[in-house]
């Protein structure tokens, strides 16, 4: 699979479980390779990418961190958009 | 800059000890920040209740540890820390520093943030106390390109920490400060993005003395000790009671195993009954010295109260060697990371996990044998798993027994 | 300006580029240490070098100036060079013997703190409090200004059979050791939390708030999508809090401090233990906690009078017994001594031996 595909599943992965689950990075990685029959390893270097650029970004909250999709609020204070 | 009325927290700039009020007003004499840190501090204190909120989403990019959101409820009345975020720094190994050093990261604080630390927080960090969002990449920019690192925070490796060991202490069993600079370096996707089902703390002690209370509150307790006799120098032990030293008395009498004895002359150890307390040896620091063949203990769980009462670290691995590159050390906390992977629910810690799972799980999982290093007492009830592994070799050890007509236990 | 490009994953600067030549030159080959008095100690090598320290108190709240200040001093007696202690004191590395005596006298004219070594008490661990945490029920550093005004001495010159770690912790989340020191202070709820239920509909995760729960007090409340609490359950721990920010816990005048005695981390003589309760409820009073402070002074006096030399709290203790120790101590005996918790097993007495 390209990593732009891969990249995409990841996202619509974490887009499905806003407002209903916080993901935690080891339930993404379970997740998609799960439904996309990969190794671990590969999603994690996927979603580590996507990460390092802001399209998803590690979040806090209830006492344990999460993977979410940013807000444009984070995104502005990051410079990724004006 | 406004100025609070602070009735209450003048009071505690009163007295001998160092006034922590002292320092927030003498921040915030040139920082905004701090300035209504100490004014939101008085509102507290006088109403009795906090008003930070929990923390909120921020961070360096990449990263999800190190930074710890902070905002106020009343930032409204209290605008300098409406945003109050903490950012962490890995503090170096034994918190040994150069006032070069310091006086740079003082620099690149007083330009982005509040001007208050903690030196150092709980379990290690260099804290840097208030700032806001919009400060944090450039904070992180100053800081890293001048070689310093964000510590830990969230569900990742807590940033780990040692006593100071071998760079000042003589019971140093085990490079302390070596393994926790070498683990530092080896898990650092593990420190700043959170991977795991909540915090892991790894602290290294050099002896038992444990001045990094690792025991107490560390996922990992790396305790140094060590296997041979005691080192003793009758010379040194002489000097002790010719300087007043009542040795039979303060040593020989409080030691746990009666396994020591003094007639006025030399001192004795029954060291294959000692258990490598540390109490004589700190006591006659001049005439006894560990054995020796070093390493140490590994132990496993420690946690404060939260969720279903404390936990003290348990015995897992009575002795490891170990010298770099700390390859077996690696390998093992890499298994138990592992099994807590497979095993935790959200926001359990490894010491929970093991109660939940039993020890026996989490010993085969990291490839060690049981041992009654690892136990104050067995087993008081009758009710155990036996597998069917377990009963078929009882059998086979039983059948050898009938050949050979010998017992074994 | 711009900015210099960010480095990751670089982790903390090497340890020994901070260090004086004489740890460089002597590192992992000392052969014992003398405490000269409770501010100084020499390190000596077994090449005959040697390193005095000097330790000073630090109230963990510092000032980017104070820590200036303290460079000055370290870059005037100790070519630059000093260190923390995990209990938040200052060490200055003195190299060379001819600067002891200034770097101390210069220290008790610009009013540091020297102390804090052997068989005393030294600086206090503590948590953030309202300085900065959300979840505090007091105020950590308050606590400890209050209680080491009326124990400075033990830090500077008085002397106690062994010695003694006092630690604060502002929730029982106990970040810090608190749980295994020879004297603590807690601060605890007392209340049922009540539930802002529309907030918790939107802000929580419902399983985790349940789960959040030692006590298995939070059920699911259907109608409401929010959780309910059984109140005979509750132990006030605050963890729901932790998860869920609308399960409000903090009440002003039900708050206050508990305190715990005989801990340790070390297993010198003794294997380490936790710390025990025996006052569960001192009303929370800032600026100055007096009835707090009085109490703990109490018992580090009757420790004082009555251990012998070497024993730690907890030691001196189980000794004499803990009913001993609420004789001893006069302080009254009340249910919330005896554990209904996680730990009832292994503290009920089963035996008809014990002192009156």
């Amino acid at each position: 699979m390209e990593l732009t595909e891969l990249q995409d599943k990841i996202f619509a992965f974490v887009e499905a479980a806003k407002g209903k689950k916080k993901l935690k990075e080891k339930d993404i990685l379970k997740g998609v390779s799960a439904a996309e029959g990969l190794e671990k390893d590969e999603v994690k270097k996927a979603m580590r990418a996507m990460i390092d650029v802001g399209r998803l970004m590690y979040s806090y909250g209830g006492g344990a961190s999460s993977v979410e999709i940013p807000s444009e609020e984070y995104l502005r204070e990051k410079g990724l958009i004006k | 800059m406004k100025k609070y009325d602070t009735p209450l927290l003048d009071e505690l700039e009163k007295g001998p000890w160092p006034s922590f009020v002292t320092e927030m007003k003498k921040a915030g004499q040139k920082n905004e920040m701090a300035n209504d840190a100490v004014g939101h501090l008085e509102k507290c204190f006088k109403t009795r209740i906090g008003y930070w909120k929990h923390g909120g989403i921020v961070g360096v990019l990449g990263y999800g540890g190190g930074v710890i959101g902070r905002y106020s409820e009343i930032g409204d009345e209290f605008p300098g820390v409406a945003h109050f975020h903490t950012v962490r720094l890995n503090q170096p190994s034994g918190f040994f520093y150069t006032t070069k050093a310091l006086r740079e990261i003082c620099d690149i604080w007083d330009k982005y943030g509040s001007g208050l630390t903690n030196m150092h927080g709980s379990t290690g960090d260099i804290v840097l106390l208030g700032t806001n969002t919009a400060a944090l990449e450039p904070i992180f920019a100053e800081y890293s390109s001048r070689g310093w690192d964000l510590g830990g925070s969230g569900s990742d490796l807590r940033t780990p920490s040692c006593c100071v060991g071998p760079g000042r202490c003589e019971w140093a069993n085990y490079d302390t400060l070596d393994v926790i600079y070498n683990l530092t370096q080896e898990y650092q996707d593990e420190l700043h993005r959170p991977m795991f089902a909540y915090k892991f703390k790894i602290k290294a002690a050099g002896c038992a003395c444990d001045c990094v209370a690792s025991l107490a509150r560390a996922d990992m307790s790396i305790i140094g000790t060590w296997k041979g006799d005691i080192q003793i120098d009758q010379a040194e032990v002489k000097n002790y009671a010719a300087n007043g030293m009542d040795i039979n008395s303060e040593i020989v009498g409080m030691c746990p195993t009666e396994c020591m004895s003094y007639d006025g002359g030399e001192l004795k150890i029954d060291n294959a009954n000692c258990k490598r307390c540390m109490h004589c040896i700190t006591k006659m620091t001049k005439a006894l010295q560990p054995g020796a063949e070093r390493g140490a203990t590994i132990c496993i769980g420690s946690k404060a109260p939260i969720v279903v009462g404390s936990l003290l670290s348990w015995v897992v691995v009575p002795f490891i060697k170990l010298e770099p590159p700390y390859t077996e050390l690696k390998e093992l906390i890499r298994k138990i990371w592992d099994w807590w992977d497979d095993n935790a629910k959200p926001r359990e810690r490894i010491g929970e996990v093991i109660e939940m799972k039993g020890m026996r799980s989490f010993l085969e999982a990291i490839g060690i044998d049981p041992q009654p290093q690892q136990i104050k007492e067995p087993r008081k009830d009758p009710f155990m798993f036996y597998t069917d592994e377990d009963i078929a070799k009882f059998k086979a050890n039983e059948a050898e027994e009938k050949k050979t007509g010998v017992y074994k236990f | 300006m711009a900015l210099p490009e960010r480095k990751t994953d670089i982790g903390p600067p090497h340890y020994k580029q901070f260090m004086p030549p004489v740890i460089v030159n002597n590192y992992g080959k000392w052969k014992y240490h003398e405490v000269l008095s409770p501010s100084a100690m020499v390190h000596v090598a077994d090449s005959g070098d040697k390193l005095w320290t000097v330790r000073v108190a630090s109230p963990r709240i510092l000032a980017t100036d104070s820590i200036r200040e303290i460079c000055d001093i370290s870059d005037k007696y100790c070519d630059g060079h000093l260190r923390f202690t995990t209990r938040n004191n200052v060490e200055f590395l003195v190299s060379d013997e001819k600067n002891l005596e200034p770097i101390q006298a210069e220290l008790k004219e610009k009013g540091f703190l020297t102390g804090g070594i052997g068989a005393g008490i030294s600086n206090v661990v503590h948590t953030q409090g309202w300085v900065h945490c959300h979840g505090a029920a007091t105020d950590a550093s308050g606590l400890v200004k209050a209680m080491m005004d009326e124990l400075v001495d033990y830090f500077t010159t008085k002397r106690l059979p062994n010695k003694l770690r006092l630690a604060v912790a502002c929730c029982v989340n106990m970040c810090g050791a608190v749980h295994c020191s020879d004297i603590a202070l807690v601060a605890v709820h007392t209340k049922v939390p009540t539930i802002d239920h529309e907030k918790v509909k939107n802000m929580c995760e419902l399983p985790t708030v349940i789960s959040s729960c030692p006590t298995r007090a939070i059920s699911p409340d259907p109608a409401k999508k929010s959780v309910k609490i059984k109140e005979d359950k509750c132990m006030y721990c605050g963890n729901c809090f932790t998860v869920c920010p609308p399960i409000n816990i903090k009440d002003p005048d039900r708050d206050g401090i508990a305190i715990v005695v005989g801990g340790k981390v070390s297993s010198l003589r003794t294997n380490p233990k936790f710390s025990k309760l025996v006052i569960p409820y001192i009303s929370n009073e800032p600026p100055r906690w007096p009835k707090v402070v009085a109490a703990v002074k109490h018992i580090v006096e009757v420790y004082a009078d009555n251990a012998r030399k070497h024993e730690r709290v907890g030691e001196w203790i189980e000794r004499i017994g803990w009913e001993s120790f609420f004789k001893l101590t006069g302080i009254e005996f009340s249910y919330q001594c005896i554990d209904d918790f996680t730990f009832m097993r292994d503290t009920l007495r089963t035996s008809s031996t014990f002192k009156w």
